[in-house]
């Protein structure tokens, strides 16, 4: 899987990993105000609230993609213990954002909870982006 | 709501996603530097270039020493 991860990105593991949760974080925050226009706290004349919805699933589903992958590469390419504090944001991450699958897709009696899972969501993944990207990019 | 202003709307909103996902592709990878794998294997290459010729030069004043030892 290492040689497989090294191949792919052509040795830049560490250079994918930090655009692809880069693009994942921008995103994120694009989400905000989708979903802020979807639940009527924005409204923009340009944009309704139901296409603003399907919009924010479509771009969540991408996110959730792009962090899968990038998981999948931190897991096969580098050590766990090297960074706790981004291990644990992570893995927060990643249970947070199942669990907000599984309440759009079948849980649907607990969709109150949505917007402070998904509030959730985008904390862990800045505090996930910070000790991991963010050091990355502040160190180069 | 006609279903022709739903896409267009979709589409727009997805548009937007794309030039985001462009805009922090271009901005992370400007702060790289000299640090991708390709500029690193470049000045890698150009290194030993530099040391292979160097040891020509070395090699080639040697030999020319070793001549001028044997004339004397």
């Amino acid at each position: 899987m290492e040689d497989f991860v090294d191949n792919l990105t052509n040795g830049n593991v560490t250079e994918v990993k930090v655009i692809l949760a880069s693009v994942a974080l921008a995103l994120a925050v694009y989400q905000l105000v989708l979903i802020s226009v979807g639940y009527g706290k924005l409204r923009p004349r340009f944009l309704s609230p139901r296409v603003a919805s399907v919009a924010h699933r479509a771009v969540g589903a991408t996110i959730a993609t792009l962090l899968v992958v990038t998981a999948v590469m931190c897991l096969s390419y580098f050590e766990v213990e090297d960074n706790t504090a981004h291990v644990v944001a992570a893995i927060a991450l990643l249970t947070v954002l199942a669990l907000k699958v599984a309440i759009i897709r079948r849980w649907h009696s607990l969709g109150r909870f949505l917007p402070v899972l998904g509030t959730l969501v985008i904390v862990l993944l800045a505090i996930t982006w910070l000790t991991s990207a963010g050091d990355f990019l502040s160190d180069s | 709501m006609s279903t022709r202003a739903h896409w267009l709307q979709l589409a727009g909103s997805l548009a937007v996603a794309a030039v985001i996902v462009a805009v922090a592709i271009a901005v992370v990878t400007s702060k790289f530097g000299s640090t991708s794998a390709a500029e690193r294997e470049v000045q890698e290459e150009r290194l030993e270039q530099r040391e292979e010729s160097q040891e020509e030069r070395l090699e080639r004043r040697e030999e020319r020493l070793e001549e001028l030892r044997d004339r004397d």
